[in-house]
């Protein structure tokens, strides 16, 4: 056989096709007694039913964490996990912590410096001195 | 390609009595070894839903052994079975709920059928409440549509390469990635008290030796197995699985499974599912949207033996005239960084260009670029395959043949 090939896996693309959401799991940890869940308590009776709804790819928890400051956890398809602690914030604020949990990949910040990053291998190729697009190129 | 025949495997699910006709003449061998494979683990223990056309069936192997296999042939039972017993049915789980909406399955398919495909047969040996039948009807989805894409997006491709591409799309390893990036967890050991939306299956206990996979070319097989004669590639079609790899011959229906096997008999009892409840288009836009939109630089595949002469054999056989390597430019012919740049020239026409540290190695790559600019011809990413004209909307138009190409030299 003259043509041997290499196997090797796809690589997955997230949203070219089908989409997935990252975030798969919402853990929203209470206080009954302390102050600083207050907003957290309302948000979990006025707020929280509704934010499951629009986002139904997330599995969310619910559990006590007696006193302990109230804290939402984000888990994420990469495995890692993600918290915030929502001390003595209002419902509008958990929300938006909760929402930014939703949105996030999981993946650790990292400053983006450059606007597009492609599987693709450069269309231009690699630089050559031998083709310049005037056809002076270098001779020899 | 494969030939579709789902009314066999989705048989728990359709209530309709199934059709007794002789059909193991009529099998396809693959079909036959596969269904044999997953036989003897999926229907051990009831086969009430399965009603076997024929006692035996017979199975031709390559090197010409036959083996003969005994099914359970039983009445089709006789008071209204339900359609579908749910693994379990008084559980919810918001785990399961949650990977439904996250694959945006069709509302059609029920939750309880997402948590039946969740369980491997190693988990339930039942047949009503694993996966396996599914599978067995997703895998053969995913490989048509994966192979009628390839065949159609690269008519060109060299029969061990097109196995490598369907592998890369289709291959376990890839269902496994696949499965993962759904979210999927698994559960640490199958049982009652699990929550349905974990993947279920007996794992390996640890240091077990894996079988390794099958080998990947004549060659390979030889070495492993002296007395192990193989036909040439071709024959690959018909004898062994969608990947080219030898189907092996015993099942060691060893109760504990792989994690990567476990994970993708669950994405191909997932598309089973889909094509069950929610139809045939549902599920190949779920395999395009899911398998075949990654990404798979198929230029990689390649490994060349002996590029310039294979290309010198191409030429011949497409009556181009004898390819020469002639040097465009080059720099450093005498210092410690030369670089050659060579073009294969057939006649006034340049074929293809290489460039490299020594006379034959820029040769040697300018011949494998333009033979691979030649294997990779292809007609557009979005050229019709034969699937599109069972589509309701596209089937007054006209049917226009795909390329059929000559295929790979042979030399």
């Amino acid at each position: 056989m003259v043509i041997r090939a290499i196997r090797k896996p796809t690589t997955g693309q997230n949203g070219v096709g089908a989409f997935i959401l990252q975030c798969k799991r919402l853990e929203f940890h209470y206080c009954d007694w302390a102050g600083s869940s207050k907003g957290m308590n309302s948000f979990i009776k006025s707020r929280l039913g509704n934010f499951a709804r629009l986002n139904p790819s997330i599995e969310i928890a619910i559990s006590p964490r007696p006193s302990k400051h109230p804290v939402i956890r984000g888990h994420y398809i990469n495995g890692r996990e993600k918290s915030i602690c929502v001390r003595n914030l209002d419902e509008n604020q958990i929300l938006k912590k909760a929402e930014l949990l939703r949105d996030a990949s999981g993946e650790k910040l990292k400053v983006v410096k450059k606007p597009v990053k492609s599987l693709n291998e450069s269309v231009r190729g690699i630089w050559s001195p031998f083709h310049k697009p005037d056809g002076t190129g270098m001779t020899v | 390609m494969k030939r579709l025949r789902p009314e066999r495997w989705g048989g728990q699910l359709l209530t309709a009595p199934r059709r007794t006709t002789s059909r193991g003449a009529s099998r396809c061998l693959r079909q036959q070894q596969c269904l044999a494979r997953s036989l003897p683990r999926a229907f051990s223990s009831s086969a009430t839903h399965f009603t076997a056309a024929s006692k035996h069936e017979e199975i031709e192997y390559e090197d010409g052994e036959i083996e003969t296999i005994e099914e359970d042939v039983k009445s089709p039972s006789k008071s209204p079975t339900p359609a579908f017993i749910p693994p379990h049915p008084n559980k919810t789980s918001s785990k399961l709920g949650a990977l439904h909406a996250r694959l945006r399955l069709p509302p059609l398919l029920p939750q309880e059928t997402l948590a039946r495909t969740l369980i491997d047969p190693s988990a339930n040996s039942k047949s009503d409440c694993n996966n396996a039948t599914l599978a067995q009807l997703g895998g053969s989805i995913i490989a048509f549509h994966v192979s009628e894409w390839l065949l159609v997006t690269y008519p060109r491709l060299p029969m061990t390469v097109l196995f490598a591409a369907s592998y890369a799309y289709s291959g376990p390893k890839t269902l496994q990635l696949i499965g993962k990036e759904w979210g999927v967890e698994t559960a640490a050991a199958p049982g009652n008290e699990v929550d349905p939306g974990f993947l279920q299956f007996k794992k390996l206990a640890p240091g077990t030796e894996l079988a390794g996979g099958g080998p990947t070319d004549r060659h390979a097989a030889t070495r492993r197995d002296k007395a192990y004669f193989r036909r040439g590639v071709s024959s690959r079609v018909v004898y062994d699985d969608e990947f080219g790899d030898i189907i092996p011959k015993k099942d060691n229906r060893n109760a504990s499974v792989p994690t990567e096997e476990a994970y993708a008999s669950f994405v191909k009892a997932v598309v089973g599912a889909i094509q069950l409840h929610a139809g045939r288009e549902e599920a190949k836009a779920f395999v395009k949207d899911h398998i075949l939109s990654r990404h798979l630089a198929i230029n990689s595949l390649f490994q060349f033996q002996e590029p310039v002469r294979e290309l010198s054999r191409l030429c011949a056989r497409e009556g181009f005239e004898h390819p020469i390597a002639r040097i465009l430019s080059e720099t450093g012919r005498l210092s410690r960084h030369p670089v050659f740049v060579v073009g294969i020239f057939s006649g006034k026409d340049k074929l293809g260009e290489g460039s490299g540290a020594s006379l034959l190695e820029a040769r040697t790559r300018a011949a494998v670029a333009t033979l691979k600019s030649w294997y990779l011809y292809s007609p557009g990413q979005d050229a019709r395959v034969p699937s599109d004209m069972e589509d309701e909307t596209k089937k007054h138009e006209k049917w226009e043949p795909v390329h059929i190409d000559m295929g790979e030299v042979i030399h």
